[in-house]
């Protein structure tokens, strides 16, 4: 049977986002104390001057021409309108603040973005509450458990296309697994029910798939985090006559906030701008109903041929993932200081 | 044993097995699905143990695209991998061993980037791939995966990196070797198992993505498997069993390989968290 060997997270994380937090970890290791070789010859000054920049270079000049560059592409576009005169030859309108009016007033818009915020508020507290209950219970010692472990993680490696097809299989009204297994249930009769013909049923059904991908992260990694907690800590606590509830809530949350922090960002992030699930299974309908920002953005891009209303959309919502992450990376700052 | 205890394992064994079974059910339905009869898959009562194995599907759906979107899958993946290990190695290690000026914001980018949602950035991507005739082509999902998975793989390798010791090196220097042979021949093996979880984050970046490949690959000979999967499902009645066979060509790769290197990859992003 192998082993589930965990990492063993440091004390105190210097987590992302939380730099200059907590003691410095000696980031160098042992080098540390060793002052950089300065070679005085010209093979050491091509080795520590030149061979840096050398290899740092293919790397970020990759990320900058792909992600940085279209970055502030995507900002100056959503000032524009732009169609496929655009695709051929870069023509386009500058119509300054027009696309985001549109957005702000037009219904579907408005709507779609309340959608994903809901959507994915509700899909991170899933993720959080699921992946936390299955940290507690892999914290625990019982038979089996590096096997269940690993079995945990799996949903995680999976494809999410792959994902949202196998659930919609499952959702399947006449003969989706799920329907039937309900409807063993005294008084439950599911069978036919439709899950993607209504608007809160299809968001149920893709938040589970969603939950069911990403709650094994969350799982890993808080349990890592408990793991690096000190016994003592904990014993000292026991001792003082803290149940299990109490030691959860006023010794091992607390200890583990800047990480659960960064976890909530990371899943907000993934949650918002989920794409994948929701073309799989609902298309974005009926009648545009399940549409959430990404499905949006590509609909009025590519399928309209809209290309700054497209943009304004995408830097609306990179703009609330910033501010969102803008507000989680100051908590982390004012609690850990 | 006092009755607490006992109830508090049984609830622990209750609980797992919950657990399990949310994990594992939709594997063993899709697997399960792919191979039952006809009949069996849309019935009034589930069938959870089939009398009858059917195994056509299987080669029906390499026969309808399967086949061709696997070959470009794999060509996307195993570039992607090749050239991300050489390049974040490289990146890597200047940022675990030499003082850079910035080098704070340089980490500082890495993270931004990696805060960055694709769907941001498809409209001017896509216009860089009209312009450069990119549309279609491997190499163009290649390089879009390799600047969106190297912030990541960067970080995690630095981890690994910073945790070899630099005498190391600086033995090996003194001893007559240039810089870069010190780090080919004394660094990079030591770093084995940062490049294993890094080649898996890479393969699985290549692999699942969907939103690019969707949009950037029209024609079918370019398609990789989840766009494929995705025109292999069609709207309407849809083939369940041909799809499941399908899905469980597709899925059972990642997961072998997720199995074989799980380990590797959770211990490498907590080196990657904690060493800075």
């Amino acid at each position: 049977m192998a082993k589930l060997r965990l990492p063993a997270a440091p004390r105190d994380p210097e987590l992302p986002g939380s730099a200059g937090a907590g003691p410095a970890v000696d980031e160098y290791g042992a080098l540390a104390g060793a002052p950089p070789r300065e070679g005085r010859s010209l093979r050491g000054v091509f080795d520590n001057r030149i061979l840096p920049w050398l290899l740092l270079l293919p790397a970020f000049a990759t990320i900058f021409a792909l992600v940085l560059y279209p970055l502030v592409e995507t900002f100056w576009l959503s000032f524009h309108d732009a169609g496929i005169p655009w695709l051929r030859d870069g023509t386009k309108e500058f119509i300054g603040v027009e696309n985001y009016t549109e957005i702000f007033t037009d219904d579907l818009y408005r709507r779609v973005f309340v959608t994903t915020a809901a959507f994915g508020i509700a899909c991170v507290l899933g993720t959080m509450v699921v992946g936390l209950l299955v940290a507690l219970l892999l914290n625990q010692r019982f038979r089996g458990r590096s096997v269940v472990a690993v079995i945990t993680l799996l949903p995680w490696a999976v494809p999410a296309v792959a994902a949202g097809t196998v659930w919609e299989w499952l959702f399947d009204a006449r003969a989706g697994l799920v329907n039937h297994l309900l409807s063993y249930l005294p008084g439950v009769d599911l069978i036919g029910f439709a899950w993607f013909n209504d608007r809160w049923s299809a968001f149920l059904a893709i938040g589970i798939v969603v939950v069911w991908q990403s709650y094994p992260f969350v799982a890993v990694s808080l349990l890592a985090g408990f793991q690096a907690i000190s016994p003592e800590v904990l014993e000292a606590a026991k001792v003082d006559g803290a149940n299990a509830w109490q030691r959860l809530r006023l010794v091992t949350l607390p200890i583990l906030w800047p990480l659960v922090m960064v976890l909530v960002i990371i899943s907000t992030i993934w949650d918002f701008k989920i794409f994948d699930q929701v073309f799989v299974m609902t298309g974005g309908g009926p009648a545009r109903s399940t549409e959430v920002v990404a499905i949006t953005t590509v609909a009025e891009g590519f399928g309209r041929r809209d290309f700054g209303l497209g943009a304004a959309l995408a830097v609306t919502l990179f703009l609330v993932l910033a501010a969102i992450t803008l507000f989680y990376v100051r908590m982390i700052r004012e609690e850990t200081a | 044993m006092p009755a607490r205890r006992v109830l508090g394992k049984v609830g622990i064994y209750v609980a797992a097995l919950a657990l399990v079974a949310f994990a594992l059910l939709p594997f063993y339905w899709m697997v399960l699905t792919s191979v039952k009869t006809d009949a069996d898959i849309i019935t009034e009562t589930p069938v959870f143990w089939p009398d009858e194995i059917n195994l056509e599907r299987y080669g029906l759906a390499f026969e309808r695209g399967f086949g061709d979107a696997l070959v470009n899958s794999l060509l996307v993946a195993t570039t992607t991998v090749l050239a991300g290990l050489v390049l974040a190695a490289f990146a890597a290690y200047v940022l675990a061993r030499f003082e850079m000026p910035l080098r704070r914001y340089l980490l500082l980018l890495v993270m931004t980037v990696q805060m960055v949602p694709l769907i941001v950035l498809i409209i001017p991507l896509y216009g860089i791939f009209v312009d450069l005739h990119l549309l279609n082509t491997f190499y163009g999902l290649v390089i879009v995966y390799l600047a969106f998975a190297l912030p990541l793989a960067i970080y995690m390798l630095r981890g690994f990196f910073a945790s070899i010791p630099r005498e190391l090196e600086d033995a090996a220097m003194v001893d007559g070797c240039t810089r870069m042979q010190a780090i080919w021949k004394v660094v990079l093996p030591l770093v084995a198992p940062g490049l294993a979880a890094t080649s898996i984050l890479l393969f699985i970046t290549a692999w699942n993505e969907f939103i690019i490949a969707l949009n950037f690959t029209t024609d079918t000979d370019a398609q990789t498997l989840p766009v494929a999967l995705t025109r292999f499902t069609g709207r309407g009645l849809v083939d369940w069993g041909g799809v499941m066979a399908f899905s469980t060509m597709m899925v059972i790769p990642v997961v072998i390989f997720f199995l074989l290197v799980h380990r590797r990859l959770t211990t490498g992003l907590v080196l990657g968290a904690t060493k800075g």
